[in-house]
């Protein structure tokens, strides 16, 4: 060993790379290797972190973990993976089926599937024993319950929610499963029963005369356009020679733009168009602003809490054409879902032309118990101007208090009916839409309703629109 | 003066293993009660840490690091590798630690002497392109592995060993300059960038790019040591310059990569949990379900997917021992290639072995442990000394070797006054 040590301690002279100091140069090597196992630490840090943040989503993804509550505004339960749903009063979640969602895998387009991670029982210290996690919504169960059971042997959708704060209060679609009796009669469920319509484009019908209205308003001035006179004599002739027709037979006469709103008269509309007094690029603008998917143009989807809204969609092409024409009359290709139709009323209700964007869940406890806050009120883009959204209101309340004072008599609303044709599969059929808003302190909400195949004997979207302002009043 | 190692004290240095070794033994009891595999286990894994302790008392005490880390990791990975899914000694998983244990005393014979290693190079170079010859006509079709009937070797294993002894170099090697035509180069240098050529062709035609990082970061970290030192002025300009040519070589590289490649770099494991993602899924939810401490040795489930011992061993550890336990052994591992920072290497070539051996390690872990974990593309390449595969085991004891040679060098050349300098 002494021989050994003595031969290095004596480095040959001729040898310079034996510096026994490790010079400078030769230390690089022991600075590279710190720089590496530096970088390594970091990353692995990183991935400790990583791991123990992701590992509830981990576990929720792959099916692992078991599930928490969700609740709607008053606590009562919407959803509950702690124990077998069939424990709750029969018929616990047959209206909210489709919007909440449940753990299957059945349905995609959920609270529940869209939000596993935040419904976990699980913690990386805890594992699955950690406690039970919850959601809580914004939703008024009583009052979902209540559209719900409002439409009765009919099927279609109902959205409603505070423009004022952005909480979603009603969120119907009909049919619905019920979870709580799971899936094994899946082949003869309804069409639909898994999915919420309101978040699905449907034919708008006439209330795409708001957004075509919205766009002449803003183009061509309030003012201006409030004078423009057509005639409808009931059928109306266009560049093409392709006919419009009211669904008035004997025809509306010459009337002014309010008039023809509330009359939701296409000939005057299908004028307006190819008038040239909106010009159909500025149609085309307006649209695109508020969301729509214009030719084959890419729109963004809206989300709310995860849940996915296909936008709007239509086909603008010439100004004479029947097809254009048609389509700012809210039929043909023109597509809208009910929620989209909510939110614009939303922009206009408030006259900003920018609408609170609504949400759904208000905040979520962890297993530990932890509460954090998750919905607040975040403003749109700017659909439209504040002009435009105030003149709008102003011709909707109108239309409210001439038309719809039944129906509305202790509020102060404004709404746009419709009527769209639709052509599901060459199976034609009409459904009927409602959007509108409510301008009091007391029931601060914009709504939509759809019914699918209305016939004149059933009930009305303004019906169900009060059932369901009966039920959301006093909820702010 | 010669800086000698101080290192901590022989008996405490044992005592540490015996302890470490002795602590997961009572988990494993804990686990799977006091039976008669759990007792054989424990008396051939501490009689081994016994016998090599006492092995390398009288053979080399100033690398005490390197071996007293080695004989903690075989131990640790034998017990491991033996509880996953269910208590079976692993007996060829231990005989290759013990023989990575004495290929790292072989390499550190070989090796210890700079001049020596460097003059042997030609025979590096030959074992190199023997072996590429090997991967090229006698793997299977495409594949890397040579199957013998009782045993499969995986000869791009001892490429790496090779290649990093390939790429540490002296400075007088690099100051035999040669010229052409009035460009003046390094045949070194040259082989060294053509070895790495060869390595990425052989890489690509057999379709498996998993370690072609590994034999980058050693060649390139074997140039930046190059550069450094003869160049210490314009190190920092240089780097920064090759810093920037590696990153438009790797666009360059992405560009051209096959289409099965970037799938990979953008495959998204959650949309497909049951195809290409189900490994990494099934990898990461076993984590989770580990939490710290794991469900204990043995109760894991991740041993039902493929490669749970090799490629995603890293979360079968966490699984069973916990999040805590995993991260400690690859800190554990770390302790090797840190080895050289605290006995900085006393020559250059040994400074550029422990640099490709730290590079080989790394980057191997960071393929290993962050792919599996979906942070970088999944490869599949192993974790040096507890994956599962007898070569990847006996490569990594001989990298092991070069840094025990790096921390007890022999500073002597007996022929150095017939180089003629």
């Amino acid at each position: 060993m002494a021989a050994q040590n003595s031969k290095e301690k004596l480095p040959r002279p001729n040898a310079p790379e034996l510096d026994v100091s490790a010079p400078c140069s030769m230390r690089r090597a022991g600075k590279w290797t710190a720089l590496l196992l530096v970088a390594f630490i970091a990353a692995l840090i990183y991935l400790a972190y990583t791991l123990i943040t992701e590992s509830p989503y981990y576990m929720a993804k792959s099916g692992a973990a078991t599930y928490g509550i969700v609740y709607d505004r008053t606590g009562d339960v919407l959803f509950d993976g702690s124990q077998p749903l069939t424990n709750y009063p029969a018929g616990q979640f047959a209206d909210v089926g489709n919007l909440i969602g449940d753990t299957s895998g059945q349905m995609s387009n959920t609270i529940v599937a869209r939000n596993l991670t935040d419904l976990a029982n699980y913690t990386f210290t805890y594992g699955n024993s950690a406690g039970t996690a919850s959601l809580e919504t914004t939703l008024s169960h009583s009052a979902n319950r209540a559209v719900y059971n409002a439409f009765g042997e009919k099927n279609g959708a109902a959205v409603a929610y505070n423009w004022k704060t952005g909480e979603m209060l009603v969120c119907v679609s009909k049919p619905c499963v019920d979870i709580a009796q799971g899936y094994a009669n899946l082949e003869t469920m309804l069409p639909g029963s898994l999915l919420c319509k309101a978040f699905f484009p449907t034919v708008p019908g006439s209330t795409q005369k708001v957004s075509t209205l919205l766009a002449a308003y803003q183009y061509a001035g309030v003012d201006r356009v409030n004078a423009l006179e057509f005639s409808c004599s009931g059928k109306w002739i266009n560049a093409e020679g392709a006919a419009i027709n009211c669904h008035q037979a004997s025809g509306h006469g010459t009337q002014l733009l309010p008039e023809a709103f509330a009359n939701s008269c296409n000939p005057y509309f299908a004028q307006l168009v190819q008038s040239g007094i909106v010009p159909l690029s500025s149609i085309i603008e307006s649209y695109t602003r508020m969301g729509y998917s214009v030719n084959g143009n890419k729109a963004e989807p809206l989300t709310m809490d995860g849940i996915t809204i296909q936008p709007a969609s239509t086909a603008l092409s010439d100004a004479n054409n029947f097809e254009t024409q048609w389509g700012a009359l809210g039929q043909g290709k023109t597509l809208v879902s009910p929620f989209q139709l909510m939110l614009w009323q939303g922009a206009i209700a408030n006259g900003t032309g920018s609408a609170v964007m609504p949400y759904l869940l208000k905040s979520k406890t962890s297993p530990l118990k932890e509460v954090t806050p998750i919905g607040k009120a975040v403003m749109t883009e700017q659909f439209f101007t504040a002009e435009a959204a105030k003149a709008v209101q102003d011709v909707m309340t109108q239309n409210s208090t001439n038309h719809y004072y039944v129906s509305f008599d202790v509020y102060h609303c404004g709404v746009k009916s419709g009527t769209a044709q639709v052509n599901d599969n060459g199976r034609e059929y009409e459904n009927s839409l409602l959007a509108g808003f409510c301008l009091d302190d007391q029931a601060p909400v914009a709504f939509c309703i759809l019914i699918e195949e209305r016939q004149s004997w059933d009930i009305s979207t303004a019906q169900i629109a009060r059932t369901l302002l009966d039920n959301v009043s006093g909820l702010s | 003066m010669t800086k000698t190692a101080k290192p901590l004290s022989h008996p405490f240095l044992l005592l540490l293993v015996l302890l470490a070794h002795t602590a997961m033994m009572v988990l494993v009891v804990l686990s799977f009660g006091l039976n008669e595999e759990v007792i054989k286990m424990a008396c051939v894994i501490l009689t081994f840490d016994f016998i090599g302790s006492i092995i390398l008392q009288f053979v080399q005490r100033e690398a005490c690091t390197v071996d007293t880390v080695l004989l903690l990791v075989i131990g640790m990975s034998t017990i491991y590798q033996s509880c996953f899914g269910g208590l079976e000694f692993a007996v060829k998983h231990f005989a290759f630690g013990i023989a990575a244990f004495i290929m790292c005393q072989l390499s550190y014979v070989v090796t210890r002497n700079p001049y020596r290693a460097e003059r042997l190079k030609p025979l590096w170079y030959g074992i190199f392109f023997i072996l590429i010859f090997v991967i090229r006509f006698l793997t299977g079709s495409r594949g890397m592995w040579i199957d013998l009937g009782f045993i499969t070797i995986q000869p791009s294993e001892f490429v790496k060993p090779i290649f990093v002894l390939i790429c540490a170099s002296s400075i007088h090697t690099q100051l035999n300059k040669h010229e052409i035509a009035g460009i003046h180069f390094v045949p070194d240098n040259l082989m060294v960038i053509f070895c790495t050529a060869v390595i990425a062709a052989l890489q690509w035609w057999c379709r498996d790019l998993g370690s072609l990082p590994t034999f980058v970061a050693v060649a390139g970290f074997g140039f930046l040591l190059r550069f450094c030192y003869l160049r210490e002025k314009m190190s920092v300009r240089l780097i920064v310059f090759l810093g920037l040519c590696a990153v438009a070589a790797g666009v360059f590289a992405w560009k051209l990569a096959p289409a099965y490649v970037q799938e990979r770099l953008h495959s998204n494991i959650w949309a497909d949990m049951s195809g290409t993602g189900y490994q990494q899924v099934k990898a990461l939810t076993a984590i989770a379900e580990g939490g710290w401490f794991g469900k204990g040795a043995g109760n894991g489930t991740l041993i039902h997917v493929a490669a749970s011992r090799t490629d995603i061993v890293f979360s079968t550890i966490c699984e069973e021992w916990g999040l805590f336990t995993g991260m400690m052994t690859v800190i554990l591992i770390l302790f090797l290639p840190a080895a050289v920072l605290t006995v900085p290497p006393r020559s250059y070539y040994h400074s550029g072995l422990a640099v490709g051996v730290a590079a080989v390690f790394m980057v191997q872990m960071t393929l290993n442990i962050f792919g599996s974990c979906n942070l970088i593309p999944f490869t599949g390449v192993t974790i040096p000394f507890i994956s599962q595969g007898g070569s990847s085991m006996l490569a990594s004891g001989i990298l092991a070797g070069f840094l025990k040679a790096a921390q007890a060098p022999v500073l002597t050349d007996r022929r150095s006054g017939k180089e003629g300098k």
